[in-house]
């Protein structure tokens, strides 16, 4: 496979009764972004965090560049990765909190002032990190992801809590680091955000892919993305409000 | 190792308490053993207690703050879910464990070795004894690895049980439960078994210096006790974090 890919084949986990992932498989090829979407529950953190090699998968594999992660001797230099912007010591600056990541790749203060500047907070950058807003720690998050310029990126909502500006930035930077002939994976809810900044979608439900094709496929079928989602993930819903207008079909 | 190291050597620097911690393991110590020493009064009739070990009670103070500092030392990173990004950045999860235990040793070592140097100072012009004794020596840097082992037992604790408030809770309890069941009981031998077997009265047994004939357990036997406790915590922790799912 590609040496600039997330390769992720039949991979299923369980936790206690619930199946989380059944028979995961797709792949997230360079230069474009991949968007990952589907129902809370459908599998997407469980899936990135099997790539991580946080969690290990009952069956399956996931690869990135050919290699499970947990083999790659530096990490981030290969896969670039924002699960959770809240996951930071709050009393460290966020230039701290990137330094230790830099330093735990053999990288020096000089990246991290890089990707500071890169997700614009060298005017933060001596700031606590826990006085950050959850878009100024997105910003963190997209700068630690970039630490390593590593030719995969995979963003777990990045787009919450950003203001319409960063909302923007983001897209743009997306875009460019696929250009660039980087693999992106992006996950969100967002489908609006998704459908302008996307050239793939895979569509997960219920622990496995519903649907895996290019935006103009989906778009000349469904109309939108957003209706796309709605009519794909119909059987998929694993929690839905009662006299929602889906809840009715 | 050597990028893991460091990445834990700028993440301990830049965590803001270190600093003050160490200082008040600095502290503590001195100030209970300053305290100690002074209220000792050896001038009717000559000293009948063990003058090096009264020097030296600022380790039972000393070894709570070092206690808080390494759990703080993986419990925070839990609390805020941080472990995830170290995990990340380092896939060898036995190597951030031993990153993390080696970046401790040598702060709790330095911070250890002032505190003990400065309540022997103390001592030096409090008491009547002779601080270069090899005994007393010998107590002294026996207190310092005293203070390092317990920092290295509370890391293998807050590793297996993740939650840095249950964590301290369970390390000051093995601490300090031994003594107060000791308290409780009045079969000497019960006793004698409990000094021999609890991390605390064990490994404290390294500052002995008089009596050594009737001692529960000898100095260095007592600090391996505690050396045993320390491993057991360190080896449930890696064998935990290896196995589960971060």
């Amino acid at each position: 496979m590609n040496e600039t890919s997330i390769v992720v084949s039949g991979l299923r986990k369980r936790f206690g009764p619930t199946l989380a992932l059944d028979g995961m498989s797709f792949t997230v090829g360079p230069g474009q972004v991949t968007g990952f979407a589907g129902p809370n529950g459908a599998g997407k953190s469980t899936t990135m965090r099997i790539v991580l090699g946080l969690d290990a998968p009952d069956e399956g594999s996931a690869l990135v560049g050919g290699r499970p992660y947990r083999s790659l001797p530096c990490p981030l230099r290969v896969v670039g990765s924002l699960l959770d912007a809240g996951a930071l010591q709050p009393g460290r600056t966020a230039r701290n909190h990137l330094l230790w990541l830099a330093h735990s790749q053999g990288l020096t203060a000089a990246r991290v002032d890089q990707v500071l500047e890169q997700a614009g907070l060298t005017g933060v950058a001596r700031r606590r990190a826990g006085g950050f807003s959850l878009g100024m720690r997105q910003r963190l998050g997209i700068a630690a992801a970039m630490l390593g310029d590593p030719p995969v990126l995979m963003l777990d909502e990045p787009f919450n809590g950003m203001d319409p500006e960063g909302i923007v930035w983001i897209r743009g930077f997306l875009r460019a680091l696929a250009a660039e002939g980087r693999a992106v994976l992006l996950s969100t809810h967002l489908m609006s955000e998704l459908q302008d900044t996307a050239d793939h979608v895979v569509l997960v439900g219920r622990g496995r892919v519903l649907a895996d094709r290019t935006m103009p496929e989906l778009l000349a079928r469904h109309g939108s993305l957003e209706r796309a989602y709605l009519e794909l993930t119909r059987d998929a819903v694993e929690f839905r409000a009662a006299g929602s207008p889906e809840a009715s079909r | 190792m050597r990028r893991a190291l460091h990445a834990e050597w700028t993440k301990l620097r830049t965590t803001p308490g270190t600093g003050l911690l160490l200082l008040t393991v600095v502290a503590a110590t001195v100030g209970i053993g300053v305290l100690a020493s002074a209220v000792t009064d050896c001038r009717a009739g000559g000293c009948t207690v063990d003058l090096a070990k009264v020097s030296l009670t600022g380790v039972q103070l000393g070894q709570a703050v070092v206690a808080v500092l390494a759990v703080q030392v993986i419990g925070a990173e839990y609390s805020t879910g941080m472990i995830h990004l170290s995990l990340t950045a380092v896939p060898r999860r036995l190597t951030v464990l031993a990153a993390k235990a080696l970046v401790l040793t040598a702060v709790v070592t330095t911070a250890a070795a002032a505190g003990v140097a400065g309540s022997l100072l103390a001592a030096d012009r409090l008491l009547p004894l002779a601080v270069t004794d090899a005994a007393v020596l010998r107590a002294a840097a026996g207190s310092v690895l005293y203070l390092v082992l317990v920092g290295l037992l509370a890391l293998g604790v807050t590793t297996a049980v993740r939650n840095p408030g249950a964590a301290a809770g369970l390390v000051l309890g093995l601490l300090y439960l031994f003594p107060l069941i000791g308290l409780a009981t009045t079969d000497p031998d019960f006793r004698r078994h409990l000094d021999q077997i609890g991390p605390m009265a064990a490994g404290l047994a390294v500052q002995a210096t008089t009596g050594l004939d009737s001692v529960a357990v000898s100095p260095w036997r007592g600090l391996a006790v505690l050396g045993a406790w320390a491993a057991a915590a360190l080896l449930a922790g890696g064998l935990l974090i290896r196995l589960r799912d971060a």
